[in-house]
């Protein structure tokens, strides 16, 4: 017989509030297997803290995606947002699908390019493209969307010079009834400042305008907003039609769709409240097949979702260091994952469930992380069973930005591990080493000895 | 010679030569040009010949008859047998030629006044205006005492002696004494006797240019001539009679008319062709007897009552339509129409009049399809049913309890074709899943009026998603409302069918989508006039806008090619019939293109088969302007084209029963670069010519399109390779 798990004792008081309208809600059942794979053993042979991500999950994510777009509008292209997640093994699971890319700067440029996708099939984005990335986007027929006038006259400068036709959009920001409202990327709808650059393009022999492109904001709750969005769009391209008798080729909606994590704030969980891919389609859809576009001359619909079909595939396995008691009588429970590598934590309060089976017994806890750094909480208040040292969690949701923004602090940067259509786990991210920050480092040779 | 008046010789001599092709249904100008010469084997008869002719095609050019017509020597043939007919019979004096004149006119009417009455029945007159001609004109000229017998044809060794003197008469008689059969001879004097000649040179003259013109028309004649042969000996008919009378012609045409020219050639109208030779007998006897009563010979006119007789008979068919093919648009060629007809029937025969797509945006799943196992059966067994569903094959997400967990519910349906709403329902409640609405089975549902007699009805829609309105006209492809769960439906699913009457609820008719995409394993299919299976995963081909633009050519555009330092410039024309082709200002040659919804054919070609233009007929044979990384298309050219004139030969005698040699083209989508603007498509196609499985020759193709349209072509013959650039 095993030996029963030792459940330090409980006191907790008796509430008698009214209980509120969703009932005695309890997420708490134990994630001890991911995609049939134990926690258990995954901790034990990739070390903990540990990614892992579920490439079934990705996969599902973007089929269903795609079929909510491309049966509601007939031409849609779908790219992948690199800063969301750009590990090598997550791009490809994308590509393979087929998705492009959309990158934000030359690194991922590159990136995309050694993750083999066509520079025709990479959309460039972002505010901060040197004149060397641009050389290059220019040179491999790449979308650039021109996100400041200064760039316009860079890549004017530069087609002139190398003799190119340069496939080029804007990026266009709106008012499309949210807050706060993202109008530092891009030229301005109502301001008239996207219209300064659209006739700058048109002007030029060099520059083609071949779609349009907006980002509306982030983890946006609201369909209708994309609507508004898409409407603003396609009335723009009517009027570039009108004007200039030209045919815009692609809207591109950007990105921003919620994933099911839950806001710091938010009265209900993101589960909830954020609405399914199929409401954006569906919002997004309508107001462009309702625009002025003529029934045959749809243009091809690009969306950059990435937090959307990413989120969800990825967990975060960690263990716990140690519990204390608080000043004020509060539990709280150390892990070995801290905000360095769970840097969403600022934003969500992540769900996050004991890798293995327990009582019914709950506490309120705080769960800081193992850093020496008063910042590092996962999370403020959350309602746990008891748990010991030793024992695992599973933090969920937490695929998108991440393992990008995460950062080598105090702590090392640990493995990421992808468990395939046949459960089979692969290392697609090494843990770092003293040698892997060591390489980068130089010591100046009259500081290489000291006397202690 | 100025532009015009050499563009009116063409014509004259078209019309002249088809007047005598036509005799045995040929536009062959070799063929023709033979049937003169035998004609002029007694050159007064020829010269009589001639004189109809002319007098005929002038008198209807001059009376403002369709040119074309004329041309295709359509007028002229029955009057150049009444000519011959005649011209055999009298001796050539100016009274004479007072007849010939005017009988000839005379049956030019009496063609033209048949051709109003059959036409409508869509039946050819064959050449009953020659037996009125020629009856009249005997009869008539009992009484004409200015005319003068001749017995010129009755002694054919003078005509040899004219043309020849005593060496072509010992020739003759040599020939003559050789050891032929019996019956071969009657055959070929039997041939002759189409002419009025009676003779054994004459007949084997025609039965070389018979051979020239067609392999399948040559069988035939033996066939219809020996099975007539066989049908007289085990009736013990008098087997002379053909020999004497000279009809046995009768049979001849018949086999031509039925085995070739009038139903496409097969093994069925092979057997026809001898069904049909007991009957031929029986009528000629039949008339003969009536007919020798007046001094009449009965000519042709068993070959022309049972001919007409039996077309007619066929058109009465309700079943089996395929089985006996008539010739649509003739051909001139038995060999066209064998191959032609084929391919023609692959390619196009189930081209759908009206341009059909699925009514929906995406992959969706048929879930029953005609003659379903659920609800489409009787009259309403030829419809459809979609669904949408995931890599699993539900149809549906969670527990399914609900009508929006289905994938597809409250996705857009779209206008399958062009049209005008006719009927809409859009107030039917959407059921609860499992639960169904048998009052209003059919639900929420839209009639467009695609074409009188033409409608579509999609139906189980969503409440009030309906956006348009009874009277609105709908473009293919809009969105006219939202997939729901309304009336039979125990789950969401979208119902459509074609009907040939404006109401909710009509009878089916079964229609085919003019294309659209099957997934199966991850690859691609794509299918053209077809009716997709159940199970399939379907969806609507997306057309790439370089190809559309690429294989859009318009009449009057320019194409111009480089190789090697030589320009090529074709030409895009049209005639008058709204056919389109290119034609080659370096080479004279032509091809023949269709544009489909979606796809781009050739359909013929004209000139040498080495051209710059030949080869691209061969590479862009058929192209679907939808590009799919990795499809494949696959066609099969006509055999016409085939490289060897002496293997295409033999095949042309085995056509009606077998076909050997295979004439292959395929098309691979191998690149596209990048979709939004569509720099560059690149496509591969391969032409195989073989005998069975074995390959005779080869002829790989690479085309690159772009903005420009198509820039690039390389053409590899296997033994040199011609890279062609766009200027």
């Amino acid at each position: 017989m095993e030996k029963l798990r030792y459940e330090r004792p409980l006191i907790k008081r008796l509430d008698g509030n009214m209980p509120n309208k969703f009932g005695m809600r309890s997420d708490y059942t134990p994630k001890t297997h991911i995609e049939g794979v134990a926690v258990k053993d995954l901790i034990k042979k990739y070390g903990s803290p540990l990614f892992v991500i579920s490439e079934r999950q990705i996969r599902e994510n973007i089929r269903k995606a795609r079929k909510a777009f491309e049966t509601r509008y007939p031409r849609v292209q779908f790219a992948w947002s690199y800063k969301t997640n750009y590990l090598d093994a997550v791009c490809r699971t994308f590509h393979q699908e087929g998705s492009w890319a959309e990158v934000v700067s030359g690194f991922e440029y590159d990136k995309a390019l050694h993750n083999g996708v066509e520079g025709s099939k990479i959309i460039f984005n972002g505010p901060d493209k040197s004149s060397a990335d641009l050389e290059k986007a220019i040179n491999n027929n790449s979308l650039i969307h021109i996100d400041h006038l200064d760039e316009l006259y860079k890549i004017q400068e530069l087609s002139k010079k190398q003799n190119k036709t340069v496939r080029v959009a804007i990026r266009v920001n709106m008012d499309t009834g949210i807050y706060p409202m993202w109008d530092r990327f891009g030229f301005n709808y109502e301001n008239g400042q996207a219209w300064t650059a659209i006739n700058k393009i048109m002007q030029s022999e060099t520059l083609e305008l071949v779609g349009l492109h907006t980002h509306i904001g982030t983890f946006m709750l609201s369909p209708n907003a994309y609507a508004t969005a898409a409407y603003k769009l396609a009335e723009l391209a009517r009027n570039i039609r009108l004007k200039y008798n030209h045919e815009i080729n692609y809207i591109d909606m950007g990105g921003g769709f919620a994933s099911h994590n839950t806001l710091k704030g938010a009265y209900l969980p993101g589960t909830d409240i954020s609405p399914s891919i199929n409401e954006f389609a569906e919002a997004i859809t309508t107001a462009l097949i309702n625009s002025d576009f003529p029934q045959n001359k749809l243009p091809l619909l690009i969306l950059e979702t990435g937090r959307a079909l990413i989120d969800d595939t990825a967990f975060l396995l960690g263990s716990v260091i140690t519990n204390k008691r608080l000043s004020d009588g509060r539990r709280s429970t150390i892990l070995d994952i801290g905000v360095n590598i769970l840097f969403t934590s600022f934003w969500y309060d992540h769900k996050i469930t004991p890798a293995q089976p327990f009582t019914q017994y709950t506490e309120d806890t705080v769960l800081y992380g193992p850093l020496c750094m008063n910042i590092d909480v996962v999370r403020e208040n959350i309602n746990l069973p008891l748990l010991n040292n030793g024992e695992h969690l599973v933090v969920h949701n937490v695929g998108a930005y991440n393992m990008t923004q995460w950062m080598q602090f105090i702590t090392l940067r640990p493995r990421v591990v992808m468990i395939d259509m046949e459960h089979k786990v692969h290392v697609i991210r090494d843990n770092e080493t003293l040698k892997s920050l060591l390489d980068l480092e130089h010591v100046p040779d009259h500081l290489t000895k000291f006397d202690l | 010679m100025n532009p015009l008046s050499k563009k009116t010789a063409n014509q004259v001599t078209d019309s002249l030569l088809n007047s005598y092709g036509q005799v045995f249904f040929s536009r062959n100008k070799v063929f023709a040009v033979i049937l003169i010469v035998v004609s002029f084997f007694d050159m007064y008869t020829g010269i009589a010949g001639l004189a109809a002719v002319f007098t005929a095609n002038g008198a209807a050019l001059l009376m403002g008859m369709n040119r074309e017509k004329i041309r295709t020597g359509a007028y002229g043939f029955n009057a150049l047998m009444v000519g011959l007919g005649i011209g055999i019979n009298y001796q050539p004096t100016a009274e004479f030629y007072l007849i010939l004149v005017s009988i000839s006119l005379l049956t030019l009417f009496i063609t033209i006044g048949l051709e109003g009455v059959l036409g409508k029945y869509g039946l050819p007159y064959l050449s009953i205006p020659f037996l009125f001609g020629i009856w009249f004109v005997i009869i008539a000229t009992k009484g004409y005492s200015e005319l003068t017998v001749s017995e010129r044809g009755v002694y054919y060794l003078n005509d040899m002696y004219a043309i020849g003197g005593m060496p072509m008469v010992r020739l003759y008689e040599w020939f003559n004494n050789l050891g032929m059969p019996e019956t071969l001879r009657i055959y070929f004097k039997s041939l002759s006797a189409i002419l009025f000649q009676y003779h054994l040179f004459a007949g084997l003259l025609l039965a070389v240019g018979l051979i020239y013109y067609s392999r399948i028309a040559f069988l035939m004649s033996l066939i219809g001539f020996y099975s007539a042969f066989a049908f007289y000996k085990i009736i013990g008919a008098n087997i002379s009679e053909l020999n004497y009378s000279y009809i046995g012609f009768n049979y001849i045409l018949t086999a031509i008319a039925v085995g070739g020219f009038f139903i496409v050639p097969s093994k069925r109208a092979t057997m026809w062709v001898i069904f049909l030779t007991p009957l031929v007998a029986i009528t000629l006897n039949g008339t003969a007897f009536v007919f020798v009563n007046f001094g009449l010979s009965v000519y042709s006119l068993p070959f022309n009552l049972i001919v007409i007789l039996f077309l007619y008979v066929l058109k009465f068919r309700e079943r089996h339509l395929d089985k006996l093919t008539p010739v649509l648009i003739p051909l001139y060629s038995p060999e066209k129409n064998a191959y032609g007809h084929t391919s023609y029937m692959k390619r196009f025969g189930t081209l759908p009049w009206f341009s059909v797509k699925l009514p929906f945006w995406g992959e969706w799943k048929i879930t029953q399809s005609h003659d379903g196992e659920i609800t489409h059966r009787e009259e309403w067994r030829h419809a459809f049913d979609f669904e949408i569903v995931d890599d699993e094959g539900k149809t549906y997400e969670g527990e399914g309890l609900h009508a929006g967990d289905y994938y597809c519910f409250g996705k857009p349906v779209t206008a399958p074709a062009d049209g005008v709403v006719e009927e809409i329902e859009n107030e039917v409640a959407d059921n609860a899943v499992g639960d169904i609405n048998m009052e209003k089975n059919w639900g929420n549902s839209i009639v467009i009026k695609h074409g009188d007699h033409f409608y579509s009805q999609v139906s189980h829609l969503k409440k009030g998603s309906l956006t348009i309105a009874v009277g609105q006209t709908v473009k293919q492809g809009e969105k006219i409302a939202l997939c729901g769960n309304s009336g039979r439906s125990p789950y969401p699913h979208l119902h459509l069918q074609f009907q040939s009457t404006p109401y909710i609820g009509s009878h089916t008719l079964s229609y085919p989508f003019s294309s659209y995409v099957v997934r199966e394993n991850g690859n691609f299919e794509y299918n053209t006039a077809r009716i997709p299976n159940n199970k399939q995963l379907v969806s609507n081909a997306v057309p790439d806008i370089t190809l559309q633009h690429a294989f859009h050519l318009i009449p009057g555009a320019t194409l111009e090619f480089k190789v090697n330092e030589e320009i090529f410039v074709w030409e895009v024309e049209s005639d008058p019939y709204n056919n389109t082709y290119i034609q080659c200002t370096n080479t004279g040659s032509r091809a023949w293109f269709k544009r489909g919804v979606d796809v781009f054919y050739f359909t013929g070609y004209e000139g040498k088969k080495d051209t710059l233009l030949y080869y691209f007929y061969l590479a862009a044979f058929k192209v679907s302007i939808s590009f799919y990384k990795k499809l494949e298309l696959s066609d099969q050219y006509p055999l016409t084209i085939f490289p060897n004139r002496l293997i295409q030969g033999i095949q042309d005698f085995a056509i009606p029963f077998v076909k050997f040699l295979r004439a292959d083209y395929l098309l691979v989508y191998d690149q596209l670069d990048d979709q939004t603007t569509n720099r560059k498509v690149v496509l591969r196609s391969i032409a195989t010519f073989g005998v069975g499985q074995n390959i005779r020759q080869q002829y790989q193709f690479k085309m690159e399109c772009n903005t420009r349209g198509l820039v690039r072509f390389e053409v590899n013959t296997g033994k040199n390779v011609i890279i062609a650039e766009k200027q």
